[in-house]
């Protein structure tokens, strides 16, 4: 019985976890910032997606040194180069020249390190990815 | 249809036009050329996908993505 009750108060919790991320992603959204979430979702890659469903952010392979990095939800300074292990090592700030929503810029970033990331990085500006991680 | 998608601030544009149209044709390879010239970067999906920049026009692509060039932040 009490098992039951457990199973049926953690998927309730399930539930209410995946309605409040819906809510956060859409219920806040402009029209401009929903175009350019549902365009990110439209590219990103079935895993990528699923990690962005799940985290909020997702990771890429630089197309020329096979480096992970991490593409966190945001507009600038959202960008992580990972460890072996997973953990942000170093952040690089990039973004697109224009003033965009956070999917196109977030796009743009995986595109950017998964076809041209020498070219990339050449313009990044590194931080610290604690500073950032405390904010 | 194909479409070209150019990221701004609204979010994106798009322009559909008809491959098979060559008044159309041309007016997307003109404006895909205006964009390269304008700093943009050009993708498209493979079958798989995976991004592709690409430097020239494919008539064929069904879906080019233009994302405007990158600064330090």
């Amino acid at each position: 019985m009490s098992r039951q009750l457990l199973r049926r108060c953690g998927d309730a919790a399930r539930r209410v976890q995946a309605a409040w991320r819906r809510f956060r992603e859409y219920g806040f959204c402009s029209d401009r910032e929903a175009r350019g979430l549902a365009l990110l979702r439209a590219w990103l890659s079935a895993e990528q997606l699923a990690q962005y469903r799940l985290h909020r952010h997702f990771e890429v392979i630089g197309c020329h040194s096979g480096k992970r990095y991490r593409i966190r939800y945001g507009v600038s300074m959202n960008v992580y180069e990972l460890d072996s292990l997973g953990r942000p090592l170093v952040g690089r700030c990039f973004v697109p020249r224009d003033n965009l929503v956070a999917g196109d810029v977030m796009l743009a970033q995986k595109i950017g390190l998964e076809t041209n990331e020498r070219g990339v990085l050449l313009v990044a500006k590194t931080f610290s990815p604690r500073w950032r991680t405390l904010q | 249809m194909a479409t070209q998608i150019i990221m701004d601030h609204t979010g994106d544009s798009r322009h559909e036009f008809n491959p098979k149209d060559a008044a159309a044709l041309l007016e997307a390879e003109q404006r895909f050329n205006a964009l390269m010239r304008d700093g943009y970067t050009a993708a498209v999906r493979s079958p798989t996908g995976d991004a592709i920049v690409t430097r020239k026009f494919d008539p064929n692509a069904e879906e080019t993505l233009f994302v405007p060039r990158f600064v330090g932040g």
